[in-house]
């Protein structure tokens, strides 16, 4: 039985498209009640150890407090910062331990950091965020399961996990950022408030999925040719005055008419450098550098992305293997 | 979000002015030539700068015992503000008020509050006269962690949104209040999340990062103008300096105060105008030097000015005694 | 001429200056359709509306705080404290807010027209918490002004005055005068600020009260002169200014006092009477100033209690008898 690892992100209420657009609040105390049933869920199968990322507000203490399970917690012994990185340092460390899966509680912006430093380790992502492409929505329970069932074996099986692609950005040969959905470049400005909801200073978009089911960028590119993730390209998207204008839900309330000058699509291998520099990028809906005039900027799409659960074919097999139907079998 | 290079080297200069200005006392405090107390703001500039610039000059904002910055962003000339916490008679309070209740009315700054609280359902009444007025300004009010926990806090949310006036509500939270520090005040993480509990907008905002603190308030100003009613918004900073002038901060470890004072806001700020080539090392540092001249003129000018005759101790009780400044 | 009550006489001269002036406006809790807990304000809402007359949330510091910001801002609010007992709840506005926002700021701020209308007074059997006396704290701040009429034709001029004296000023009406009908002009007339008068005239003693107490004390002349006292009555109407003159003019001619409140001994108004009668005209008394006032204790809820512990038509007479023989 392996441990699995939990990172639930407690950052509430900073994203300013709350106010610009119709965004939600996602509750701290939403979140703790999610882990609760995960932490049930894992339970459930027999899972011996949780390793929890430690935060402020403190979901997975709270999440096990007058639980009567039988599954140990722990919690990383790591300084917290209040910042992405401290899920990207709990992410290595949950690797390291190796867990059989990282639960995930948050948007696109914190599985694209989790993503970052997990290595081979499929994540399980909860949706919490406010762009949540990458996540699903899934109830905590399910999840709890379907976490449980990828910790019975001691290497994860084809039928349950498969890998996603990733946009990765470069200056030169160097990896120097990646991306889970979306790439979003814009007139040179300031990173702010990181989101993005004016569409007047776009530039250009690279997207690894592009389905009309999305809120975010991505839904620019899916009303134009649909790209899932098992599809292994990606599609690049120049914004401008030219022969479409595409109505995309690009943030919560938020519909805009996007001008697209062109699109097509890109595979893996080839280099696309920016179309313009100075610029500013928003990797998966946050804004989050800029490249200057001098910087050689690339971005490619690679198949061998971060790995992901798949919560339906998880618990379909384990249906198959009969796991549900013994539960006391499961405790020895 | 467009703002010209002009507007963002103007905004830059005011933080430095700002950080100067709030120098300049300390060395008074040390020298032991300052009166009485000064809550300096040393550390947040971004937040005093920010706020001002994407507010509009008929916007009003009432602020703390921590915000000489604010005034000097709302453009209050620094002689008056320095010859006023001096207590001379050229002070825009006649040296009536000092520090703690420095205000530039013509600004629309009705400054600093001695009380915690009152400035809050005070903006509401501000707030209200500006919604008759119907010009689309807004009233704005700045207070920090601590008064946060005042009952007025409650009291001036709800009738603000049960009347839906245009006010927003800014809490400064720099994590202490005097040597208290949040983790220990406040029930929950993010003051900003009790906006739920008025059914207004509640936002937290890097006050560290100046272009932050500008877009996120535009935005907001932007949604109050439109008759949505008030929001809440926190900015969460730090105070480089003690509560007050003089306090050693005991209640800090070295360590922490060396941490805190890596985002300072002005040198992340200039980073960010050279990263963007917006301008040079060389235009950055006459903008230094010009502040320090103005400062001088400004710390000559409140030494030459007279303290205010005695008879100021009784006018400006009533309005039928008033004295003409 | 015509009689109206003396709530009926508020109403009126509430309702001609909001005629007059779209600036003025009355807020409060219940005080809108509802006409107010004392039915003061009835009527006002269907002639002005929703927008001139508002019910608020049960938040006097909101309300004080609003009615402050309002003012500062050129309208001219009157808002209404169900009973002065509730001022606690919102004493920072009546003592550190408004009567000296205009003085810290050194004159900046001129005209603060704000008049805060409240209801004191036993005898209603509401006992400790809803019945008191307290216009004396209030005399002790300095930028204040307290106005207690006595009588319908007072209420009215006092109140026009007060609204138009661009100061805060503090306006008790007495919850058991309510209901009392006396003379009133139809026409507007004011009643100066800071002015007493000499309800009635006499020359053995002067009897010298305020608000519901000074209609007692008239009962009690009127019963001493059947008995030969021909007594002086003095109504000071305004508590703060106190009218120095009016009062040593009286005493100078009658040669004793008694002086007559409703509140508790201990910190009243009385004393400070007294205190300006030593000043003035202390060769002139040929008796000690007597003070007629209630127990230093909470008010109790028994009637029989109640009426006992408050000052009484007999112990004014008492008061009398005991230094005019």
């Amino acid at each position: 039985m392996k441990p699995v690892g939990i990172i639930a992100n407690p950052a509430s209420g900073k994203d300013i498209r709350r106010l610009v657009a119709y965004g939600s609040v996602f509750d701290n105390n939403e979140k703790v009640n999610i882990v609760r049933r995960v932490v049930l869920g894992l339970d459930a199968m027999g899972v011996k150890d949780i390793f929890f990322m430690p935060d402020y507000f403190g979901i997975g203490v709270r999440a096990m407090e007058d639980l009567n399970v039988a599954v140990k917690a722990h919690f990383l012994e790591m300084k917290i910062e209040n910042a992405p990185d401290d899920s990207a340092r709990a992410a290595g460390i949950l690797s390291q331990l190796g867990a059989a899966c990282i639960v995930t509680l948050g948007g696109d912006g914190t599985n694209r950091v989790v993503a970052k430093t997990c290595g081979a380790t499929p994540l399980l992502p909860i949706s919490t965020g406010t762009n949540n492409v990458f996540p699903t929505m899934v109830e905590g329970t399910l999840a709890g399961m379907a976490a449980g069932v990828t910790a019975l074996n001691s290497s994860p099986r084809p039928e349950f996990i498969r890998q996603v692609p990733r946009l990765v950005l470069r200056h030169g040969t160097e990896i120097v950022d990646i991306a889970l959905i979306d790439v979003v470049v814009s007139k040179p400005g300031f990173i702010a408030s990181r989101a993005i909801w004016d569409i007047a200073t776009l530039q250009e978009i690279f997207l690894c999925r592009a389905e009309p089911g999305s809120i975010g960028f991505s839904s620019v590119g899916g009303h134009m040719s649909h790209l899932s993730s098992a599809d292994g390209k990606g599609l690049h998207i120049i914004i401008g005055p030219g022969p479409y204008e595409v109505k995309a839900p690009i943030a919560p309330g938020l519909i805009r008419e996007v001008p697209v000058k062109s699109f097509r699509l890109f595979s893996p291998g080839e280099a696309i450098p920016l179309s313009h520099t100075p610029a500013m990028i928003a990797l998966d809906g946050e804004r989050e550098r800029i490249e200057g005039k001098k910087n050689r900027v690339i971005i490619e799409i690679e198949v061998e992305g971060p790995w992901v659960v798949d919560i339906p074919r998880t618990l379909r097999y384990a249906a198959e293997q009969r796991l549900f139907l013994n539960p006391k079998q499961l405790r020895r | 979000m467009q703002l010209s290079k002009r507007k963002l080297l103007e905004m830059y200069k005011k933080m430095v002015t700002i950080r100067e200005f709030e120098q300049s006392l300390s060395e008074a405090v040390a020298g032991g030539t300052l009166p009485g107390f000064v809550h300096l703001g040393i550390g947040q500039e971004a937040v005093h700068v920010g706020v001002a610039y994407a507010l509009r000059p008929t916007d009003w904002v009432s602020s703390t015992h921590r915000d000489h910055g604010m005034l000097i962003a709302r453009g209050a000339d620094i002689k008056r503000m320095r010859a006023e916490i001096f207590g001379k008679v050229t002070g825009y309070c006649k040296g009536k008020g000092g520090s703690m209740h420095l205000a530039v009315y013509d600004k629309g700054a009705p400054g600093c509050n001695g009380i915690l609280g009152p400035s809050q359902t005070i903006n509401n009444g501000i707030a209200l006269a500006l919604k008759k007025r119907g010009q689309g300004d807004i009233a704005v009010v700045l207070f920090g962690d601590g008064a946060a926990h005042r009952g007025e806090f409650h009291e001036a949310l709800n009738l603000a949104s049960c009347w839906k006036l245009p006010a927003l509500a800014i809490c400064v939270n720099n994590q202490y209040a005097i040597s208290v520090c949040v983790d220990d005040a406040c029930a929950i993480e993010d003051i900003a999340a009790r906006s739920t509990g008025y059914g207004i907008p509640g936002l937290v905002v890097d006050g560290n990062d100046v272009m932050a603190v500008y877009e996120a308030i535009t935005e907001t100003a932007k949604s109050i103008r439109e008759g949505k009613g008030p929001a809440l918004l926190e900015l969460k900073t730090r105070r480089f300096k003690g509560h007050f002038e003089g306090d050693p901060q005991s209640y800090k470890t070295p360590e922490e105060v060396a941490e805190e004072m890596q985002n300072d806001p002005i040198p992340t700020f200039a980073k960010q105008l050279l990263e963007r080539e917006i301008t040079t090392e060389k235009v950055l540092k006459t903008i230094v030097d010009d502040v320090k001249k103005e400062l001088q003129a400004a710390i000559e000018f409140a030494e030459q000015s007279d303290y205010p005759p005695l008879e100021e101790i009784y006018t400006d009780l009533f309005y039928e005694e008033r004295r003409a400044v | 001429m015509r009689e109206i009550t003396y709530a009926e006489a508020i109403r009126e001269a509430l309702r001609h200056e909001m005629t007059l002036d779209d600036n003025v406006f009355v807020f409060g809790e219940d005080v809108g359709a509802f006409g107010g807990c004392f039915g003061v304000t009835a009527g006002l809402y269907d002639k002005f509306g929703p927008e001139r007359v508002m019910d608020t949330p049960i938040s006097e510091a909101a309300i004080m705080g609003a009615a402050l910001g309002a003012a500062l801002m050129g309208l001219r609010p009157v808002p209404e404290i169900m009973f002065v007992d509730f001022t606690t709840v919102c004493f920072d506005y009546l003592t550190n807010q408004a009567p000296k926002v205009r003085y810290m700021c050194g004159g900046q701020v001129a005209k603060l027209p704000l008049v805060v209308r409240t209801t004191t007074g036993g005898w209603i059997r509401a006992a400790g918490q809803h019945s008191q006396s307290l216009e004396g704290w209030f005399t002790q701040v300095p930028g204040l002004k307290v106005v207690m009429p006595a009588t319908p034709h007072d209420a009215k001029g006092l109140l026009t005055a007060s609204l138009r004296d661009n100061n805060p000023v503090l306006y008790i009406e007495h919850k058991v005068l309510y209901q009392m009908p006396g003379p009133v002009p139809t026409e507007e007339y004011l009643i100066p600020l800071g002015q007493a008068e000499v309800k009635k005239e006499g020359a053995d003693v002067t009897l010298i009260s305020y608000s519901l107490m000074l209609n007692k004390t008239l009962k009690a002349a009127e019963q001493l002169a059947g008995e030969g006292i021909n007594a002086e009555v003095v109504d000071l109407r305004t508590l703060s200014p106190l009218d120095h003159d009016t009062l040593a003019r009286s005493v100078q001619k009658t040669h004793k006092a008694v002086v007559i409140q409703e509140a508790v001994e201990m910190g009243g108004v009385a004393a400070q009477v007294v205190k300006s009668l030593v000043d003035s005209s202390f060769d002139y008394l040929d008796a000690p100033i007597k003070t007629v006032a209630a127990g230093n204790t909470v008010i109790p809820f028994s009637p029989p209690l109640e009426d006992a512990m408050l000052p009484s038509v007999e112990k004014i007479i008492a008061a009398v008898k005991a230094i005019v023989s």
